[in-house]
């Protein structure tokens, strides 16, 4: 293999991992020190063949095919700089109504309010917000970019409680373990083992009915295999609700489908269940950059096939 | 509790039955205390927040309560047996609480003339601590 196929090959790997990065942030070989290093090297022998090229040594597509390797630098430049500047992954999941700052932003993170039924239709959104610049609504499948920064929301399992006593009264809900004390939001943070299997799982009280609540959840497809959940409420998540007194003891367990309430230790509960965003702040590298470092590298490597000899025709022996 | 930060308002039935919210103050300083009637606490500060209402009306500070999480009748039956004269707002969803965040009951916010929180304290205040949480808010024009 001769030097302008081994750099055009390593251009194209190169490139090929600043697009992977862009399209999987939050990979942990793109925040790795061997993945800057690999980066640089690739750098490294892109200048050494733009440099020779330039000065003749590869003919006339060598000196189109080093532009080529100015677009693949500015590319390779990008992810550098995310990986080096940008910020580390965070996944940031809070309880709705409430506020995150983001200081490597210089912004804060609104996550919306949102009732049972927002959340069991799970689109809900958040913004970002900074003084005297407009907000930057992050919607549900959608990515923005900042600086280095990918922004993104990943849905997060999610119940709404509606927790009444047993005259019909409607209880406060709380989380002293919870991200936010006044809030009847599950976002299940933690989680129980069932069988071997590890569930999302959270805790609740309801002070005005003295009750302590444990909430599991189940997917659909865990619904699915219980027989004791009525047969039209097994194609969706479920939640186990276990109630105990405030002194310890255990009052009933029972399986509620979502927006049905179930009657257990003296509560009457009702999980409208779906799913809240987390945020996802990952480095990437800058979209323009990257675009027009692809642009160059491919509009230059098709110049350079321009640059290619037509093969000499075959003459017809004659003898 | 982000001081300075516009103070964030939902539109709720109140135990009157009508709707209210905290920007229908705007203009007026504000003491919201959220609570609840279960809340030991809240229980004990609610004679001195009645009686910082009555001093503090003329002088054109508005105290609502935020009742987290209670049914209508609830809220109200308390109203009346402890003689609360103030609004109270009934927040089922307890949005308020969720939004303020709230760390336990009761909570205080001051929010000035402008609609902008001035502080938050956490738990049961006297009479004296409320005068003093809303100088600063009513001195500033």
């Amino acid at each position: 293999m001769n030097a302008r196929w081994f750099a055009l090959i390593v251009a194209i790997v190169a490139i090929a991992l600043v697009v992977a990065q862009d399209i999987v942030p939050t990979t942990a070989l793109f925040h790795a020190w061997q993945y800057a290093l690999a980066l640089a090297l690739a750098a490294f022998v892109m200048v050494a063949y733009a440099l020779s090229a330039q000065r003749g040594e590869d003919g006339p597509i060598g000196k189109r095919l080093a532009i080529a390797h100015v677009g693949a630098l500015v590319v390779l430049g990008a992810g550098l700089a995310s990986g080096l500047l940008g910020p580390d992954t965070d996944t940031i999941v809070r309880t709705p109504g409430t506020v995150a700052p983001l200081p490597d932003l210089g912004r804060a993170a609104f996550f919306s309010a949102a009732d049972g039924a927002a959340v069991a239709r799970g689109d809900a959104h958040v913004l970002l917000r900074k003084r005297g610049e407009g907000d930057i609504d992050i919607a549900p499948g959608a990515k923005r970019y900042l600086a280095n920064s990918v922004i993104y929301t990943q849905p997060t399992h999610a119940a709404f409680i509606d927790a009444y006593d047993t005259s019909g009264n409607h209880v406060t809900v709380t989380q002293p373990e919870g991200s936010a004390f006044l809030s009847p939001i599950l976002l299940f943070r933690s989680e129980a083992t069932i069988a071997g299997k590890k569930l999302p799982f959270d805790t609740f009280r309801t002070p005005g009915a003295k009750r302590v609540i444990r909430a599991i959840y189940f997917s659909a497809k865990d619904t699915a295999n219980m027989n004791h959940v009525a047969e039209a409420d097994r194609n969706a998540p479920t939640v186990l609700f276990a109630v105990d007194d405030d002194a310890g003891k255990t009052l009933g367990i029972a399986i509620g489908a979502s927006g049905k309430i179930v009657n257990v230790g003296g509560l009457h509960l009702r999980a409208n269940i779906g799913t809240y965003p987390a945020l996802v702040v990952a480095s990437a590298p800058a979209p323009i950059a990257l675009i027009a470092g692809l642009l160059i590298f491919l509009a230059a490597l098709l110049w350079s096939a321009f640059a290619i000899p037509p093969k000499p025709a075959l003459r017809e022996a004659h003898g | 509790m982000l001081a300075g930060a516009p103070a964030v308002s939902y539109t709720l039935k109140r135990t009157d039955g009508k709707l209210d919210g905290l920007d229908r103050y705007r203009g007026s300083v504000v003491l919201m205390n959220i609570w609840a009637t279960w809340c030991p606490p809240c229980d004990a500060e609610m004679p001195e927040l009645e009686a910082f209402s009555r001093e503090y009306r003329a002088k054109g500070v508005i105290v609502i309560g935020v009742d987290q999480g209670e049914s209508q009748s609830v809220a109200s039956l308390y109203a009346q047996k402890h003689g609360v004269t103030f609004p109270i707002l009934l927040d089922q969803e307890q949005a308020y609480g969720r939004s303020y965040s709230a760390v336990g009951l009761p909570t205080t916010i001051v929010v000035d003339r402008t609609g902008h929180i001035v502080k938050g304290i956490d738990g049961q205040l006297s009479i004296a601590q409320m005068r003093e949480a809303v100088a600063s808010a009513l001195r500033a024009r």
